[in-house]
């Protein structure tokens, strides 16, 4: 097997430090094609530590004397010292974890070799496919129709094989605006507001060019959306790019509407910064929440150097407006940046979590990251690529997933009963974005992972979620279902930073899981008081 | 998650009709406008009563928009005169102890505001006006009894005293040995009485050395006093040498005694200069001195002036974390925290005795004891303990609340006057952030007791200490803020209290895990006002309501279980042995 050429050593004894918090780990160490092992000593527990390899983002090596030390910076924000016995052996495993962890290929990787137990592959893939979101929609209104024009990949590489488009607007039009549109990301239909009758779309910016042109279907398209809402509806189209962007992109063959090109559209620019400025802040974050030198004084200047609060903020109030123009002011919205795959989703998922009470659940909530980002073809494998370690140059890498979970964070600590999912969630849902066992995340778009057999071929995240013993990590024992729209609150008094994930390394002295766990015991103690009668077998379960 | 609402206005709103008994009279009613700094210009009706002032809304349903107690009003002053010109340019503009102003333009002509300046400054200063302060008019009447939650004797007994170390002693009786000191002092068994007044004479103020707490296991002591009257001199008294030394052979685990000296050095040394000081080690051998940097009054009242500048009443924004990190409130909240886990840690790992003391041990030595005493006795995070803390470490021991608030006190630039127990209560809510189940009470319960330190409704928190409190009756003459929050306690309930014994509570005391208390400091900003406020109240009383049926049952049964047990041979196990066992599962 390939692999083994990578392999530079067997095994090796070594230490393992996981943090201030947990007590070393002695044993053999050993790299397989996918994992790091630590195989404790007879005399400790049996258990044995795993590290996927995947999981590194960078990794340091230092020698002296007759041992070394390898420091593990994980893409998962955790920070791993191993030391080592013998130089040789501390050199080769470095090298050998170097070499595996930038495996580049998709099908060699670990999901597809992953077999859990109880487990069968092909479940779960077919939990949200779009056909299940548009029933939900045609139960309410039938100017929408499900559109298979996407069948081959056709048309737009980076969306699923079906669509929900106006049903006044034929297949042949589709194609003709998608030729209009970057990435042939034509406008579709991302949330269907039933209690005000209005949509919300996505797409990606139009080609207009520097001679500002123009495409008939296109315009079509968005006209056949204000038709098929209420009378009299308008539309909003939110740009996430500034004005002067937005016009700049035109040198560049993109652009966006014109007014006179679409009446009953009216464009709102909110500037949402993603990419490289993106990474950099998060990059900083993780510098300063882990240079534990620093002075504190200065912590919280810091803090907002970074800027990674202002862009949750940002985040936070554009989506708010997005839900606000359908909910109060009973308008159409429609959302795009540049290519339509990152702020685009970050604006389009938020809205609905703010105004749709399902998505709030759990099936909800995975089912909303199936359809909005996975599906959507928020390009995860080269955002992902690296973690906020890494000092490989940076391409096409940016936390705009993660800021997706940081802003759904944001929500549950102001709306405390509104979520049934809790932080447990959020941190798997990052964890498993960067690396994972599981296929879900993997590849860029749907085109990709049905070239690779995603699909057949690995297990989903949803069904490795939905296993009775991780519930309770993933669940809010508070939840209230909350049928009103949740409004958060964008203020910078409001907003904390997201401690559970960027202080992982430097732990609260009581850990959330802890009081999570007293919190569930009490919200369980119910069910077992109701069943229980005061007999004699009930006694027992006393303490 | 142990955060309870607050109001949209505070929490005298609610109860405001049960005190109307005779007591309380209208004075002023009359047509204003009231300038909100959220939503403009609102035209009222403004009240004024001797307890409080609230206004009506004349435009929507005559809803209450504010309702403030009088006691909360640190300043008065006119706006605009006769003829100053402008839209709203003529009224009052009230400077409050809680962080915010309310402004009131009334109409130009005839004077209209001159009674309602009056009225306000006779009844919000009557210590000015020679009239009693309202807590002595107040005639409300609870079905519990605050003033019996504290009782010196039984609170040491809980501790396991006096033992063969520490012996309890009424030398202080009369407040002839020290006259800011509770008349109950503990202290070393082989001190006399004669080796206390000597002590006394070389402690500023005569607050001598005594105990506030004894480890239930290994025996230290938490000891508070006020610093040695070394003066430039150097001057020695090897009665107060012995007298701490005597402290040290309490505990036999180690051989030095640590002091900790709350002040930063320069301040400690700068003392000497006024005839204070500090224990230096070449004089007191057998003790070792720490600094622990905390500032004095005048810089923490800086700090929440600023803080105050930064969320009222437009929020700042653009730089909202550089603002905040430059009034360094979190900082000053930071460095008490850090002493108290020093004292705490001390205490329960080093096994060595403690003694704290700043410069008359009033101030940030009671910010200190009270914050490790919280830190390692469980105990003390109940309501009723807390309650007990409160009236121990600060009321009995003389935290001057009179000068630090200046109660019905007109003079509203008094240098006495600063934000010590409320810098307290705010460690104690980080602290509540840091272990939500930790403690038996939620956010409501403190915010009620801060509202309460400025309303002078309660006798609680009224003069400068015990020997003052005695001479004007005030436990016959007025309420406790206890039977308003005793006899509700509900309310004041986190349902997620845990009910454990023999945790230490180690918080984190570094910025990073510090965050400015926004539903305090920031409550009267509706932009900022906690989202959803009665559904999580809802499900928090639902969770109680539970927890009870939950202990109820198993109280049940265990008698059951326990009845079958007992036949007549032996059962030791009774149902009240066993009850504090039951009580650990939550």
């Amino acid at each position: 097997m390939e692999f083994a050429e990578l392999i530079r050593t067997g095994q090796a004894q070594a230490e393992l430090l996981r943090g201030p918090e947990e007590p070393p780990l002695r044993g053999t160490l050993c790299i397989t094609g996918h994992h790091l092992l630590l195989s404790p000593g007879p005399q400790a527990t049996p258990d044995l530590w795993l590290l996927l390899l995947r999981n590194v983002d960078s990794i340091e090596k230092r020698v002296a004397g007759d041992s070394g030390t390898i420091t593990l910076r994980c893409k998962d924000l955790r920070v791993l010292q191993l030391d080592i016995e013998g130089v040789e052996a501390t050199l080769d495993i470095a090298r050998s974890i170097e070499a595996l962890s930038s495996l580049e290929s998709v099908i060699t990787s670990f999901p597809f070799f992953y077999r859990p137990k109880g487990l069968r592959l092909g479940d779960a893939w077919h939990f949200h496919p779009p056909e299940c979101y548009y029933k939900r929609v045609a139960r309410e209104t039938n100017a929408w129709r499900l559109s298979e024009a996407n069948e081959d990949f056709s048309l737009c590489p980076s969306y699923p094989r079906a669509v929900i488009v106006p049903r006044a607007v034929d297949d042949s039009a589709l194609a003709r605006s998608a030729r209009f549109r970057q990435g042939g990301r034509f406008p579709v239909l991302s949330y269907y507001h039933a209690p005000s009758g209005t949509v919300l779309l996505r797409a990606g910016q139009p080609l207009t060019g520097p001679q500002k042109r123009r495409c008939s279907e296109d315009e079509d398209l968005l006209r056949a959306v204000l038709a098929g809402a209420r009378p009299g509806a308008r539309g909003f189209i939110v740009d996430t790019r500034s004005p002067q962007a937005a016009k700049q992109a035109r040198m560049t063959g993109g652009g966006t509407e014109a007014k006179a090109a679409y009446p009953g559209w009216k464009r709102l620019h909110r500037l949402l910064e993603t990419g490289r400025p993106l990474q950099e802040s998060f990059v900083r974050l993780v510098e300063a929440c882990g240079d534990l030198e620093q002075s504190m004084d200065r912590w919280l200047n810091r803090l907002e150097s970074c800027r990674w609060l202002s862009h949750v903020k940002e985040t936070l109030s554009t989506a708010c407006l997005a839900a606000q123009s359908m909910e109060q002011e009973g308008a159409c919205v429609l959302v795009h940046g540049a290519e339509g795959t990152d702020s685009t989703l970050l604006i389009t998922s938020l809205a609905q979590l703010i105004l749709d009470p399902l998505s709030r659940t759990m099936a909800g909530f995975q089912e909303l990251i199936e359809r909005e980002w996975v599906q959507a073809g928020h390009p995860f494998q080269l955002r992902c690529a690296h973690s906020a370690f890494s000092h490989a140059r940076p391409k096409h890498e940016a936390p705009t997933f993660l800021l997706f979970l940081d802003c759904v964070w944001q929500l549950g600590r102001q709306f405390p009963l509104s979520l049934e999912f809790g932080e447990g969630m959020l941190l798997a849902l990052f964890d498993h974005a960067y690396a994972s066992p599981f296929g879900t995340f993997l590849c860029n778009n749907e085109k990709e992972r049905c070239l690779c057999e995603v699909r057949t071929r690995t297990h989903s995240l949803w069904s490795g979620l939905s296993q009775p013993k991780e519930q309770r990590k993933l669940r809010n024992p508070l939840y209230v279902p909350n049928p009103l729209a949740i409004w958060p609150s964008a203020e910078p008094q409001s907003l904390r930073l997201w401690q559970g994930l960027f202080l992982r390394g430097t732990r609260p002295p009581e850990p959330s899981e802890v009081a999570w766990e007293k919190v569930w015991q009490i919200v369980t103690d119910q069910e077992k008081t109701e069943g229980s009668q005061p007999t004699d077998s009930a006694s027992e379960a006393g303490p | 998650m142990a955060s309870a609402p607050t109001s949209k206005y505070n929490s005298h709103s609610l109860e405001n009709e049960s005190i109307k008994r005779g007591t309380f009279f209208i004075l002023i009613d009359k047509e204003v406008i009231y300038i909100c700094p959220f939503n403009g210009p609102i035209k009222g009706r403004v009240y004024i009563t001797n307890y409080r002032l609230y206004l009506r809304s004349l435009e929507t349903d005559s809803a209450l928009i504010l309702d403030v107690p009088l006691g909360v009003i640190s300043r008065i002053e006119k706006m605009g005169g006769a003829t100053s010109r402008g839209e709203n340019s003529y009224g009052l503009d009230i400077t409050c102890k809680d962080l915010r102003n309310l402004r009131f333009a009334l109409k130009q002509e005839g004077h209209s505001r001159r009674d309602m300046f009056e009225i306000l400054t006779r009844y919000a200063f009557p210590l000015a006006h020679s009239l009693p302060i309202f807590a002595f008019l107040n005639e409300e009447k609870f079905n519990v009894d605050g003033w019996t939650v504290y009782n010196p004797v039984e609170e040491y007994r809980r501790q396991g005293l006096p033992n063969h170390h520490w012996r309890i002693t009424f030398i202080n009786k009369c407040y002839k040995l020290c006259d800011t000191y509770p008349a109950l002092l503990v202290v070393p068994y082989r001190a006399s009485d004669e080796d206390l007044r000597r002590v006394a004479t070389f402690r500023s103020r005569n607050r001598i050395p005594v105990l506030s707490w004894i480890h239930p296991e290994n025996k230290t002591v938490i000891v508070r006093c006020s610093q040695p009257l070394v003066g430039m001199s150097g001057k020695r008294n090897k009665e107060d040498e012995r007298y701490l030394d005597v402290i040290r052979e309490t505990n036999r685990q180690v051989n030095k005694l640590t002091i900790y000296d709350a002040r930063p050095n320069v301040n400690a040394v700068a003392n000497k200069a006024t005839g204070g000081g500090y224990e230096s080690d070449d004089v007191y051998h057998n003790a070792e001195l720490f600094f622990l940097d905390i500032h004095n009054i005048h810089v923490m009242r800086e700090s929440l002036k600023k803080v105050k500048d930064i969320v009222y009443p437009n929020v700042e924004e653009s730089h909202w974390l550089s603002s905040l990190e430059s009034t360094h409130w979190l900082e000053h909240i930071k460095l008490v925290l850090t002493g108290a886990i020093q004292v705490a840690d001390r205490v329960s790992s080093g096994k060595s005795s403690v003694v704290v003391h700043c410069s008359d041990g009033w101030d940030r030595t009671a910010q200190l004891t009270s914050l490790a005493m919280l830190m390692l006795d469980s105990f003390y995070r109940s309501i009723e303990g807390f309650e007990i803390l409160v009236q121990k470490e600060w009321i009995s021991f003389g935290h001057k609340f009179a000068s630090r608030i200046g109660h019905g006190d007109k003079n509203h630039a008094d240098a006495d006057r600063s934000p010590i127990f409320l810098q307290f209560i705010d460690c104690v809510w980080q602290m509540s952030k840091q272990f939500p189940t930790a403690f038996e009470f939620n956010e409501r319960f403190l915010i009620t007791i801060l509202d309460h330190l400025y309303s002078c409704r309660f006798g609680t928190f009224l003069y400068n200490c015990e020997s003052a409190r005695e001479k004007q009756k005030v436990t016959e003459r007025t309420v406790s803020l206890w039977s308003l929050i005793n006899s509700n306690k509900d309310k004041f309930k986190n349902p997620f209290y845990t009910k454990e014994i023999n945790r230490v509570l180690y918080p984190v005391a570094s910025m990073r895990h510090l965050e400015l208390w926004v539903n305090y400091y920031i409550r009267w900003n509706p932009r900022i006002k906690q989202q959803q406020p009665n559904p999580v109240e809802q499900r928090y009383i639902e969770l109680l309501a539970l927890r009870d049926e939950y202990i109820k049952r198993l109280d049940e049964l265990q008698l059951a279980n326990s009845a079958k047990l007992s036949d007549p041979s032996a059962s030791p196990s009774s149902p009240s042995q066993m009850m504090p066992h039951v009580q650990t599962h939550f």
